[in-house]
């Protein structure tokens, strides 16, 4: 039909790397980065809740930056570099987000903290000493249920911390 | 002393499910997947009342890649499903009562398939008037959705006269308060997985709050012996009384014991918002009045609850919200009068507070409205009426009694925010339109499932032989924090170390039927449960370690890592638990099982046992757009000895934002029948931005000398009293008493003082 | 195991032209069929929810050329239609210049959404939160036809765009602001920067019913340059919210160039928006409430422009 443009018809074949793997997933160019991740790759870490962007239970970075895997489709991530949850914890342990949620409760059910741990994540490496502002708007997009937030506003001025003090 | 982590010391601890939350790495129930997994999907009703007059499945069960299309004709046993009373369909046969309600479920090789074979079964309906107003479901000429007639349960409590009553009083308020359809969002939608085993059982990995309930459900339907079912339920994605009825359940296992094939089902936010169950929206009419001095003279009250189309536990929570209008306070004349009906809106049913919060917002709200009547200081006022220590309950029956109601009021009375309230000044800011205020409320918040309910409870302790000590119960985790509880409480109890300890929880074929996890009640319940095992657990454990180590029992004792001697408390291990296990004998075991404490009454749904609680809110209002901030929080509660910091804290915070949600911005909307809300991003729950403000925890721990009963729940009275103290906070800073929850910005809206005649500032 | 357990039998072709004329060439060969796409943000809510059917044809806009970046031009500040929300969000000369808009900006959806939606999807959706702090700078479209660039004020295009039925093949390239005034201390929010002799004053507000990540209910933006004696010389408001399509209110403009900011003005302005402003109801809000909040939200912007409690009076 155009002789230009390039086509992605289905099989397509994504390649991107996903915590530091490169990976060739053979999908339909529309499928959801969601269920690339959990059916496909078996990595449950995000989570399926809302499925339209806004719960912030499914948040995975993507080239550094955080984003709903329910919103993004697979041509969209091709050559990009995708980091889960699963790909937060290094051999030398959990990261310091990861333990400051641990450390002061910053969960309960625990189904939106990998999402949450994702955008925390991303907001410290952005800005490693946020302001409240700036904590309140990277965060606006997690839903939690559980805790009513105090436990995950503890969990964050701690990461802080923690980074500061690691280095 | 207030609750937080400096002030909990060694008993704030990192949960034992931690590591696997905050990694992702923990499996939850609907993460599960089987090789050759089928997926299933539940055609539900496109109308909130129709007759069914016929429905056809072939074009469906020809579509390649679909094994099994099932439905009223395929259920082998009861079909219906409700803890209290089984009258909701598994399949629809004749009528449809509400959008939810289950037509056929398809399992088939990929969810694609199964969608589109969805979308090939035909149905034929006959539409029927829909009920929508709870209302008019109870006038006689309404369309009757059941044969026993429109209303599911009528309560009432009367003592004295209160038409005498009233004609006593000197100041009476008339209000009618309104409460919106909750939905519970938990984040985790429902789901799991259906595996039929080779053995013919069925293995049901499926969230719930009460896992033998749903195996005695399940078995209904199936016509199976409830020991042929499996049902494995922990971890949970969030319940808040959500889950714990039935709710895909049934779909799954009859598609996987048809096929042969697991069988996975994992709700959308859609389908989870049109079935799943909501908090019970209340219209509560209340008459109170009070003599001169402000004493409460009489108190009637009648409410109405739409139940939705099916019972589910719709009379337990009227029952609750009927003892709950009547609360903490004395009244000379009371008359109460409750109503659930029936209607074809959404299912309502259990939700944290149980009826609760919708009573503590109206009868906390005539307190607050007699008060300023009389010229009085709110807080005063209740004081001047609350139950005294001794007193009966809010039905006369007698009750564990505690200081809890005088300890909560005066830690409000005693708090900055009230103090902050009583000797503010007026100041004038550079936005005068924003106005703050500060107001409070108060509780005595029943738990347990109350008289006459089956409220069973125990729990077991075992050696294994790896030698690690099993502690088993059949009490669900979805958040609460109630294994972290119960490995706090072994090894503080017992003297164990954490790797000693492993929790056995969620799973009917190996834990015992411990009751449920509901009502606030599993922790008190594990707690009252290791009293009772301890002294005998003691004596196998250390008869045993005597008979291999030639010491006396009453020598040694239980400690980090196995037995050591009494004296001598750091001394060298005498022998490992490991060892122990090792060793001859009988097989180290005890059980307990006992009915929660209820009072001796014949009150149905009366409670025995009771949490205070009272919270103090401050509160904004912006009066050019109405829109309502909460900027602080205190919260004083009264539920004997914290028994997990960490816990405690976030059950009270967590409660708190549900009821913030409540107050200020949740509800889901339907018209004629249909949700108007149906996903995330037009039904809002509070985000963090709603949570910038302080939230301080004062635990109340001292239980009266003798008490038996040890920690009472807290899992919901955080949720119960903040909307009330809100709408109090409202009244005191624009003037607008709130009646309708979620507040309408459009009450608390004014005209710029700039433009007023005068331009007057206040 | 492959990825075709929720591959639905018609997963849509995906087309990734790398020009205009390229993507156009894709529209007319898809026709109906077709659709551009950036982020896919908004067009993936509306699929889940069943409300429009994924299309056989998506054509991929993202990787066209000129497209994805924030400069400076002629007419003024240019932003590519596929910039993401988040791009714009925290773009410093966006910051500094219009900050009515990096407002808008972090009020719409969350920082996770923002990456992938792009601000041309926000104004194409016409009934965008951006769009009225666009409106308030006097934005501009420029579309490719299929043959050359177009210009088209916001104004003109947003009325033509709200006529049930209106389908639209021209690719949005990118949103022109102009950079009126020279000074970088202008439009600051909230308060009172001076140029010369003028003063500038903005404001954006977004109300929805919840703190953040909300749908709007009411959006306004108040723009007003004051002269040296206190008169208002220039004055743009623009109001919004929910399904109502951003508009200027013109005749509230009119009402305030050349007075003083006085009760008396206030006043009028008030009753004016009242009058002007027809906002859409739906289940969560009435018409009453929003047209109360514009006005209210108006007017206290222009009188804090006029000094607030200062200068009340004055």
């Amino acid at each position: 039909m155009n002789e230009h443009a390039v086509r992605l018809g289905t099989p397509y074949k994504l390649s991107c790397s996903v915590n530091g793997s490169r990976h060739e997933i053979e999908t339909a160019p529309s499928a959801r980065l969601l269920s690339i991740l959990r059916d496909d790759l078996a990595l449950t870490g995000a989570k399926r809740s809302c499925e339209i962007g806004r719960c912030g239970a499914c948040m995975v970075l993507v080239d550094g930056k955080p984003v709903n895997a329910c919103l993004t489709m697979a041509y969209q991530c091709s050559g990009k570099s995708i980091t889960t949850i699963e790909g937060l914890s290094t051999i030398n342990g959990n990261d310091p987000v990861q333990l400051a949620f641990m450390e002061e409760g910053g969960f309960q059910c625990g189904y939106c903290t990998p999402g949450m741990v994702i955008s925390v994540k991303a907001l410290l490496e952005s800005s490693p000493d946020p302001s409240d502002d700036e904590i309140a708007e990277a965060l606006s997009g997690n839903i939690c249920r559980c805790t009513g937030y105090g436990g995950i506003w503890r969990a964050v001025k701690r990461a802080v911390e923690g980074r500061r003090s690691s280095g | 002393m207030l609750l937080n982590r400096a002030n909990s010391g060694g008993r704030w601890r990192i949960r034992p499910d931690g590591p696997g939350k905050v990694t992702g790495s923990l499996t939850y129930l609907t993460d599960l997947t089987r090789e050759n997994m089928l997926y299933g999907l539940v055609l539900r009703s496109e109308h909130p009342h129709a007759r069914l007059a016929r429905i056809h499945t072939g074009k469906a069960k020809q579509l390649h890649g679909v094994r099994a299309v099932l439905t009223h004709e395929d259920v082998p046993g009861l079909n219906a499903f409700g803890i209290a009373n089984p009258d909701q369909p598994v399949f629809c046969k004749d009528v449809v009562r509400y959008v939810g309600d289950a037509i056929a479920a398809v399992a088939a090789d990929s969810p694609a398939i199964a969608k589109q074979a969805l979308s090939l079964i035909e149905v034929e309906y006959d539409l029927l008037e829909t009920v929508d107003d709870p209302e008019m479901a109870l006038l006689p000429d309404a369309p009757q959705l059941h044969p026993g007639g429109n209303a599911l349960h009528r309560t009432s409590f009367c003592k004295g006269d209160t038409a005498a009553g009233f004609g006593q009083c000197v100041h009476i308020v008339e209000e009618t308060y309104y409460t919106p359809r909750q939905m519970h969002t938990y984040m985790e939608t429902e789901g799991g997985l259906f595996v039929p085993e080779a053995n013919g059982r069925l293995t049901v990995y499926s969230p719930t709050q009460h896992g033998f309930m749903d195996r005695m459900q399940l078995a209904r339907i199936l016509d199976m012996p409830q020991t042929d079912i499996r049902v494995v339920s922990s971890p949970i994605g969030g319940s808040f009384g959500g889950k714990d009825e039935l709710n895909v359940q049934p779909y799954g296992a009859l598609l996987a014991l048809r096929t042969g094939l697991p069988v996975k089902i994992h709700n959308s936010r859609w389908e989870s918002v049109r079935a799943g169950l909501k908090r019970h929206p209340m219209k509560i009419r209340m008459k109170t009045g009070t003599d001169a001095s402000g004493k409460l003279i009489a108190h009637a009250v009648d409410i109405l609850a739409d139940t939705g189309p099916y019972s589910t536990l719709g009379a337990e929570v009227l029952n609750f919200a009927t003892e709950h209008v009547i609360g903490p306070y004395r009244y000379s004349n009371l008359s109460v009068m409750g109503a659930s009906a029936f209607t074809n809106n959404g299912m309502s049913g259990e939700f944290r507070g149980f009826g609760g919060n919708q009573a503590i917002f109206a009868l906390e709200g005539q307190m607050d409205r007699l008060a300023e009547r009389l010229g009085m200081e709110p807080w005063a006022f209740r004081k001047l009426n609350m139950r005294e220590p001794g007193d009966p309950g809010p039905f006369d029956q007698p009750i564990a009694a505690t200081e809890g109601a005088g300890q909560v009021w005066e830690a409000v009375a005693k708090s900055p925010l009230w103090l902050e309230k009583l000797n503010r000044s007026q100041t004038v800011t550079c936005e005068p339109w924003i106005k703050t205020g500060i107001g409070a409320a108060f509780t005595m918040h029943g738990a347990g499932l109350g008289f006459g309910i089956p409220d069973p409870a125990g729990g077991r302790l075992q050696l294994a032989p790896d030698g690690k000590i099993e502690a088993v119960f059949s009490y669900e985790e979805f958040g609460q924090g109630l294994l972290a509880s119960l490995e706090l409480m072994l090894i503080e109890q017992f003297g164990f170390a954490a790797e000693d300890i492993r929790i056995i929880i969620g799973d009917t074929d190996v834990v015992p039927d411990s009751g449920s996890t509901t009502a606030s009640r599993a922790t008190a319940m594990m707690w009252k449960s290791l009293q009772r095992l301890k002294e005998p657990f003691l004596e196998q454990m250390l008869g045993r370690a005597s008979s291999v180590l030639g010491i006396p029992a009453d020598l040694l004792r239980l400690s980090e890592g196995g037995i050591r001697l009494k004296e001598n408390g750091e001394a060298a291990l005498q022998l490992t638990y490991k060892e122990l296990a090792q060793a001859d004998g009988a097989e180290i075991r005890c059980d307990t099982s006992f009915h929660f404490p209820v009072s001796s009454t014949d009150r149905v749904g009366a409670h025995f046992m009771y949490t205070y609680s009272a919270v103090a809110v401050k509160a904004e209002v912006n009066t050019l757009t109405g829109r309502v901030k909460v900027l602080e929080q205190f919260h004083a509660v009264a539920a004997g000895p914290v028994i997990n910091p960490q816990g405690f804290l976030g059950q009270i915070e967590g409660g708190s934002s549900m009821a913030l949600g409540f107050a200020l911005t949740e509800e889901a909307l339907m018209e004629k029948g249909f949700y108007v809300t149906r996903n995330m991003d037009t039904y809002l729950v509070p985000t963090i931005a709603e949570h910038r403000g302080k939230v301080t925890v004062l635990p109340i721990e001292e239980l009266p000398a003798g008490d038996e009963y040890g920690p009472r729940g807290i899992g919901e009275v955080g949720s119960v009293t903040v909307a009330p103290a809100i709408a109090a906070a409202i009244r005191d800073a624009a003037g607008v008493w709130v009646s309708r929850l979620p507040v309408n910005p459009l009450e608390l809206q004014d005209v710029p003082f700039f433009l007023k005649e005068g331009g007057d500032r206040g | 195991m492959t990825g075709s357990i929720h591959e639905t039998p018609a997963s849509p072709h995906v087309w990734q032209p790398k020009t205009a004329e390229e993507a156009w060439q894709c529209k007319q060969a898809c026709g109906s069929e077709g659709i551009y796409i950036a982020g896919g943000t908004l067009l993936h809510t509306r699929w889940e929810a069943g409300i429009a059917a994924m299309p056989p044809h998506l054509i991929d806009i993202s990787g066209i050329d000129g497209l994805n970046g924030i400069k400076i031009g002629e007419a003024g500040l240019e932003l590519g239609s596929a910039v993401s929300l988040q791009a714009c969000r925290n773009h410093p000369m966006l910051l500094r210049r219009f900050p009515l808009l990096t407002e808008a900006m972090r009020a719409i959806a969350a920082p996770s959404v923002r990456h992938l939606g792009t601000i041309g999807g926000n104004v194409l959706s016409i009934v965008g939160d951006s769009i009225t702090a666009l409106l308030a700078y006097d934005a501009a479209l420029v579309w490719f036809n299929g043959q050359s660039e177009q210009t088209e004020k916001l104004t003109d295009w947003l009325p033509n765009a709200a006529v049930p039925g209106y389908t639209d093949d021209r690719l949005l390239l990118r949103i022109v602001l102009p950079l009126e005034g020279a000074d970088d201390k202008q439009n600051r929010c909230t308060d009172l920067g001076a140029a010369g002799n003028k003063r500038h004053y903005g404001a954006f507000h977004k109300i929805g019913r919840r703190e953040a990540f909300t749908p709007s209910v009411v959006t306004a933006a108040v723009l007003v340059t004051l002269s040296e004696a206190g008169e208002i010389e220039t004055l743009r408001i623009a109001a919004g919210g929910g399904q109502t399509v951003p508009a200027r209110l013109e005749e509230a403009e009119q009402d305030g160039i050349g007075k003083q900011i006085d009760t008396d003005l206030l006043r009028r302005i008030y009753e004016r928006v009242g009058q002007i402003y027809k906002p859409q109801e739906d289940a969560f809000a009435t018409s009453a409430y929003r047209k109360q909040t514009a006005a209210n939200l108006i007017v206290t912007e222009l009188w804090k422009a006029g000094g607030g409690i200062d200068g009340q009076g004055g």
